[in-house]
C-alpha cells in the first residue's frame, strides 16, 4: 500500500511537471511543424529523405526570420517499430501532435495504412495534415469510402496530399507496361495491406482492360520471406513481367532476389513502395536484392519527378545535408515533403497577416481552413499546387523510374518520364 | 558401455518392431500425394524449407523432452546462428555479401569452416542460456522459466538488432544460387540439394548419437525419469547442458543454411521460423526427435502446396488447420510424446 501511494505521488508529480513543461513552451514565440514518418530501420530509406525535405523548408523560413514574429520548430516523431511502419504508433504520435497546442500542422505520413488511423484523429481535432506520399484512393475520395475517415466532420478537410492516388498510379504503370515495355503476361503479387492490395487491384483492372493477361494473382503477407514456391508456380505460366503491389519492408527486395535466383529474369514493376533509395541505403530494394538482380526494374512515383525547380532544390538539399553519410541525396518524396511544409507555412503566413494576435488554437484552425480551401493555391517547389474539395492535389503527376545498376551509390533509380493526370 | 543396466541400443531389428508404422506411412503417403499434386520442382522447394523447419524443431523437441520447457528463445538462437554465419563469412573469411565462391574447393572450404565455427558457438550459446536463465529456475513453478525463455528471445533479438540494424542484411551465398542440376525438364538448385542433405545428414547423426552412444543413453534416461537417472549415476546437469548444446548447434546449422538459401536475413527471422518449428514439434509429438523432423517436412509440404495452388495467403491458416486436425485425432502428435524410448 505504502509503495503504491509513493508511486502514485511520483506519477502525479511527473504529470504536473510535464504539464508545466508543455505550458511554458506556449509562452515563447515558437510554433511547431509536426512530422510523422517511419524514420528508423528498414523504413529509414523511405522516411529520412522525406523528413529532410520538410526540414529544409523550416530551416529556410527560420533563416528568413520566421513567420509573423514566430520561429518555426520541426517536431519529428518516428512511428517505425522494428524497422517497419506501425499504425498504433502512428496513431499515438498523431495524438501527441494534437495535444501539443504549439503544433500548427503535420507533414506525413508515408504509408496509407498509417494515414487510415491518423486522419480521423486529425479530423476530430481540426489539425491539418499534409501527406507527401500517401496514394491510397480510399483515404479521401468519397466514391472509394473517403468519408469513413472523416465521419465526425465530413466537411472539415484536415488531411490534404500532394501525391497522386493509386487509382491513377496503378493504371499508369499498367499502360507503361503494355505500351512502353510491350509486356503481355504478368505475375501480380501484393502484400495484402491497404496500400499494396489497393494499388495492385487498380493496376490489374487496367492491365486486363488493355488486353494483358494475368499469369497469376497472389497475396503474400507483409511478413513473407520465402517466395520460392510462388515463383516456381508462376514460372510454369511463363510470365514476361512481375508487378509487386507493396513496399520493400513487405518483401519486394527478397522477392526480386529470389526471382533472379530461380532464373526469372523478366522486368520487375512496382509502385512507389519499391522506389526507395540507392544501393547503399539500408533497407533499399537495390541493396537487398543486389544491384545486378535489381536491373530491369521499373517503378512509379506518385509525384512529379522532374519539377521546375528540381535542380535548385536538389542542390540546396545536398548542400544542407552533406554531412549526413547515408541520406544526403533527395529521395522521390523529398520535394513533395518540402512542398507540404511550404503549403502549411504559407497558410500560416496568410492567416497571421489577417489575424496577427490569434492564439494557438485559432492559428491551428486558421492554417487548416486556409490550406484546405479549394480556392487557394500555393507556389511550391513542385509548381502551383492546389487541393480539391476532398484534399487531393489538383495536379496529380505520375513519374516513371528505372533501376540503373551502374549508377553512383551502388545502383540507383533513374527518372525516365512523367505524366500529368490532372487534365483528365 | 557394458557396465550399465539400461540396454545400450535397441538394435535395428528391435527398432523396427518398436516403430509404429502408421504415422510413417501417413507421411510417406502425404509426400507422394504432394509430389503428384505439385510436381518435382515444388516438391524440392517444400523439402528445402521443411528441412530448415525440421532442424529447428528438433531443438524444441529435445529440450521439451528432457526438462518439459518450451524454449521460446530457440527460434532466436536459429536467427543468431544465421547472423553468426554471415559474420564468419564476411568478417573472418573475407567474402562479399551477395557473392558466391569462385570454385568448388573454395566453396567446400568456406562451408566446412563456417559449420565448424558456428555450430559449436551456437551450442555454447544454448548452454549459456540454459545455465543462467533456466537452471536456476529448474525447480521453480513452470511459468517462471517460460517467461525467462520469452525474455531471452527478446534479448537476443535486441542485441542483433542493435549490432546489425533492423533492415535485412545480405549474406554471402557460398553456393551460387543460380547453379542448377538438370534432370529431364526439371532443374533443381544445387543449394536446395545442399540444404536438404545437410539437414537429413545431421538428423541421422543425431539419431545415431541418441540411440547408440553412452551420452545419448544418458539423455534418454534423464528424459524418462530424471530422479531415477540421477540415482543411476547420470550427471543431470551435464546431460541437460548437452541437450541444449546439441539443439542449439542444430539451430545454428539451420541458420547457416537459411543464409545460404535466401541470401538475406533479418533480426526478427527467428520469431516466424520458431513458431513454425514449434508447431512442427507439436505436430510430430513434442519430445520426439523423429516426430519433429516429420512435422517440419509436413509444414513445408502444406505451405508449398498452398502456394502451388495460388493459396499462398492461406498458407499459415492451412498449417494450423492441419495441426488442429492432427491433434484432434492424435492428441500427443503423430509419433507420440516421449524422447525416452522412442527417440
Amino acid at each position: 500500500m505504502k509503495f503504491a501511494r509513493v508511486g502514485a505521488a511520483i506519477a502525479a508529480a511527473a504529470i504536473i511537471v510535464a504539464a508545466c513543461g508543455g505550458g511554458s513552451s506556449g509562452g515563447d514565440k515558437t510554433l511547431k511543424l509536426g512530422v510523422t514518418l517511419p524514420l528508423s530501420g528498414g523504413a529509414a530509406a523511405d522516411g529520412q529523405p522525406t523528413l529532410k525535405g520538410a526540414q529544409l523548408a523550416v530551416d529556410e523560413i527560420n533563416k528568413k526570420g520566421g513567420i509573423g514574429g514566430y520561429k518555426l520548430e520541426l517536431f519529428p516523431l518516428d512511428h517505425a517499430v522494428n524497422g517497419k511502419y506501425n499504425e498504433q504508433q502512428g496513431a499515438q504520435d498523431m495524438q501527441t501532435f494534437v495535444n501539443d497546442p504549439a503544433v500548427i500542422g503535420v507533414v506525413g505520413p508515408y504509408n496509407s495504412a498509417v494515414a487510415k488511423v491518423q486522419i480521423p484523429i486529425g479530423n476530430d481535432a481540426g489539425l491539418l495534415q499534409c501527406s507527401p506520399a500517401n496514394t491510397n484512393q480510399s483515404l479521401t475520395k468519397p466514391e472509394f469510402g473517403g468519408l469513413d475517415f472523416r465521419k465526425n466532420h465530413p466537411d472539415r478537410i484536415a488531411y490534404i496530399r500532394v501525391a497522386a492516388t493509386d487509382d491513377i498510379q496503378g493504371p499508369a504503370m499498367a499502360v507503361y507496361a503494355a505500351k512502353t515495355l510491350g509486356l503481355k503476361n504478368l505475375l501480380i503479387i501484393d502484400d495484402v495491406t491497404t496500400f499494396g492490395k489497393g494499388v495492385a487491384d487498380t493496376f490489374q483492372a487496367k492491365w486486363e482492360e488493355l488486353g494483358g493477361t494475368t499469369a497469376a494473382r497472389v497475396g503474400a503477407g507483409a511478413d513473407t520471406t520465402d517466395f520460392n514456391a510462388i515463383i516456381t508456380d508462376a514460372m510454369t505460366k511463363k510470365p514476361d513481367g512481375v508487378y509487386y503491389g507493396g513496399v520493400v519492408t513487405s518483401g519486394a527486395g527478397l522477392l526480386l532476389k529470389q526471382m533472379r535466383q530461380q532464373g526469372l529474369n523478366v522486368p520487375f514493376l512496382g509502385p512507389d513502395g519499391i522506389v526507395n533509395g540507392n544501393g547503399q541505403a539500408d533497407g533499399s530494394l537495390i541493396k537487398i536484392a543486389g544491384a545486378e538482380a535489381a536491373n530491369n526494374s521499373y517503378g512509379t512515383v506518385a509525384a512529379i519527378g522532374d519539377f521546375p525547380a528540381k535542380a535548385t532544390f536538389d542542390a540546396a538539399f545536398k548542400e544542407a545535408f552533406k554531412a549526413d553519410k547515408e541520406f544526403n541525396t533527395p529521395g522521390a518524396y523529398s520535394g513533395p515533403a518540402y512542398a507540404c511544409a511550404t503549403v502549411i507555412l504559407d497558410s500560416l503566413q496568410e492567416f497571421l497577416k489577417a489575424t496577427p494576435n490569434a492564439d494557438q488554437a485559432a492559428i491551428r484552425e486558421g492554417v487548416r481552413a486556409w490550406a484546405s480551401d479549394p480556392a487557394h493555391s500555393f507556389e511550391t517547389v513542385l509548381g502551383t499546387t492546389a487541393f480539391d474539395k476532398n484534399g487531393d492535389t489538383t495536379q496529380p503527376f505520375i513519374s516513371f523510374y528505372q533501376v540503373d545498376p551502374a549508377a553512383a551509390g551502388g545502383g540507383d533509380w533513374v527518372f525516365k518520364e512523367q505524366q500529368n493526370f490532372g487534365a483528365q | 558401455m557394458t557396465t550399465t543396466t539400461i540396454p545400450a541400443s535397441s538394435g535395428f531389428g528391435e527398432s523396427v518392431r518398436r516403430l509404429r508404422i502408421g504415422p510413417y506411412l501417413f507421411v510417406v503417403a502425404l509426400g507422394l500425394i504432394v509430389f503428384v499434386a505439385i510436381g518435382p520442382q515444388q516438391f524440392v522447394n517444400a523439402l528445402t524449407i521443411g528441412a530448415i523447419y525440421a532442424l529447428i524443431a528438433i531443438g524444441y523437441t529435445m529440450v521439451y523432452g528432457i526438462i518439459e520447457l518450451i524454449n521460446f528463445a530457440h527460434g532466436d538462437v536459429f536467427m543468431v546462428g544465421a547472423f553468426a554465419s554471415m559474420f564468419v563469412l564476411t568478417s573472418v573469411l573475407g567474402q562479399e555479401p551477395n557473392s558466391s565462391a569462385d570454385s568448388a574447393p573454395q566453396a567446400v572450404f568456406l562451408i566446412v569452416t563456417t559449420f565448424l565455427i558456428v555450430m559449436p558457438v551456437m551450442g555454447l550459446l544454448g548452454v549459456a542460456i540454459e545455465r543462467f536463465a533456466y537452471r536456476p529456475l529448474r525447480n521453480a513453478p513452470r511459468l517462471a522459466p517460460l517467461i525467462t525463455a520469452i525474455g531471452i528471445s527478446f534479448i537476443l533479438q535486441n542485441i542483433i538488432q542493435i549490432i546489425f540494424g533492423p533492415s535485412p542484411v545480405n549474406t554471402p551465398q557460398v553456393i551460387p544460387p543460380t547453379a542448377k542440376i538438370q534432370i529431364g525438364d526439371v532443374s533443381i538448385g544445387v543449394v536446395n540439394i545442399f540444404v536438404i542433405s545437410v539437414s537429413v545428414g545431421l538428423m541421422i547423426v543425431l539419431q545415431l548419437f541418441v540411440s547408440r552412444t553412452r551420452l545419448g543413453r544418458a539423455m534418454r534416461s534423464t528424459a524418462q525419469d530424471r530422479e531415477a537417472a540421477q540415482l543411476m549415476g547420470v550427471d543431470i546437469n551435464r546431460t541437460i547442458a548437452l541437450t541444449f548444446f546439441i539443439g542449439s548447434a542444430l539451430a545454428g546449422a539451420a541458420g547457416i543454411v537459411q543464409g545460404f538459401y535466401f541470401g538475406a536475413i533479418t533480426f526478427n527471422l527467428g520469431f516466424q521460423a520458431g513458431l513454425k518449428a514449434f508447431t512442427a514439434a507439436v505436430l510430430g509429438g513434442i519430445g520426439n526427435i523423429a516426430g519433429a523432423a516429420l512435422g517440419g517436412f509436413i509444414i513445408g509440404f502444406v505451405e508449398v502446396t498452398a502456394a502451388a495452388y495460388g493459396l499462398f495467403v492461406w498458407g499459415q491458416a492451412l498449417v494450423f488447420a492441419v495441426l488442429i486436425i492432427v491433434l484432434v485425432f492424435r492428441p500427443s502428435g503423430l509419433l507420440g510424446q516421449q524422447l525416452g524410448e522412442r527417440a
